[in-house]
């Protein structure tokens, strides 16, 4: 993955606290954008009605929720990586993503 | 029959900052190699040192097995969850990210360098309660023997919620053992912290690592003094 490539993502996670760090850390890549939504039903709203590159399943997504939100997607763009996000704005978090998005 | 990858100690991302000097066996940060993203659970190996007075500042984690191993020095421990520790080398100290903390992890010395191990481990089950435990490393508790001291019996209070064995033991020349896998769907994953060793015939020295899959035992044997090593029994799936 080109490092400069210009992204658009989504951070889905139900705690404010680390949600405010993981959006800081998306958008302190040059060209990419992040927002984060913290509810499930915020989560579910804008994965099933925007166009994103990613989506990261954060911080007390469930299962359950997992799986709706992959339900919303996959009826609405069909190029949207879903990923599991581990460890809270860690260092894992580009890595999850230049994995998710090399195998396009 | 038996699956192998090796880890040239050399062959390891490697970060280096004023407050961090960071080797990475798998990508971490920075170092990104799509061939080491982890060996089945086990996502992190960071052979890390933190110069006097420096460290990892206030940051959030969820959802990860967190252990430190101090090799030198000592590290100071503050987290969101109340926890205040000093963890020194011969400690162990686990910290269960779950459900999402806030830590951090300063040198707890401002002259002395703390060189200490960070060990990353999916685990078994999303969202659950944080915890940190501080413990012993019983590496020194007898010579030439390995000593289990991370199981997912709970008993002795020092558990990762997962179905991981961790050991450790400090070897002379020649002495060896044979380590027998707990479940059949784990590999074990030899980290040489000091001297050398051979695993299955593969000769390891310092900081190298060899990942082993598709085994019911593996045989260890020092091919140094002093040889200290790290056995890490890992689940090959990463998810439960």
């Amino acid at each position: 993955m080109d490092q400069n490539i210009s992204l658009k993502l989504l951070a889905i996670g139900y705690d404010p606290a680390i949600m405010q760090v993981v959006e800081r850390l998306l958008n302190s890549h040059a060209g990419w954008e992040g927002i984060a939504a913290l509810t499930r039903e915020e989560g579910l709203e804008k994965a099933g009605s925007g166009h994103y590159d990613a989506i990261l399943l954060c911080v007390g997504v469930s299962a359950a929720d997992e799986e709706a939100i992959r339900q919303a997607v996959s009826h609405h763009s069909s190029s949207t990586k879903v990923i599991r996000h581990y460890g809270g704005g860690s260092g894992l978090l580009e890595n999850e993503l230049r994995a998710a998005l090399d195998h396009q | 029959m038996a699956q192998y990858i090796f880890h040239k100690a050399d062959t390891r991302g490697h970060d280096y900052h004023d407050w961090l000097d960071s080797k990475k066996t798998f990508s971490f940060g920075d170092y990104y190699n799509p061939r080491r993203m982890g060996f089945g659970a086990l996502r992190v190996l960071n052979d890390d040192i933190l110069p006097g007075g420096k460290g990892f500042g206030r940051h959030p984690h969820d959802n990860m097995e967190i252990i430190s191993i101090p090799l030198k020095g000592s590290l100071k421990h503050e987290d969101s969850a109340g926890n205040k520790a000093i963890a020194a080398a011969g400690a162990l100290q686990v910290m269960h990210a779950g459900s999402g903390l806030f830590h951090s992890e300063y040198n707890n010395s401002q002259d002395e360098v703390a060189e200490f191990l960070q060990i990353w481990v999916y685990p078994e089950t999303l969202n659950t309660p944080p915890r940190y435990t501080l413990g012993d490393l019983p590496a020194d508790a007898g010579k030439d023997r390995l000593h289990t001291f991370i199981a997912p019996d709970k008993a002795d209070g020092i558990y990762v919620r997962r179905d991981v064995w961790f050991s450790t033991g400090r070897f002379s020349y020649d002495a060896s053992f044979t380590y027998p896998l707990h479940l059949e769907q784990n590999g074990v994953y030899a980290f040489v912290i000091a001297g050398r060793f051979s695993v299955d015939g593969k000769e390891l020295e310092a900081r190298d690592g060899l990942g082993v899959w598709d085994a019911a035992a593996v045989e260890v044997k020092a091919l140094s003094d002093e040889a200290h090593i790290l056995i890490m029994e890992v689940p090959m799936n990463i998810h439960a």
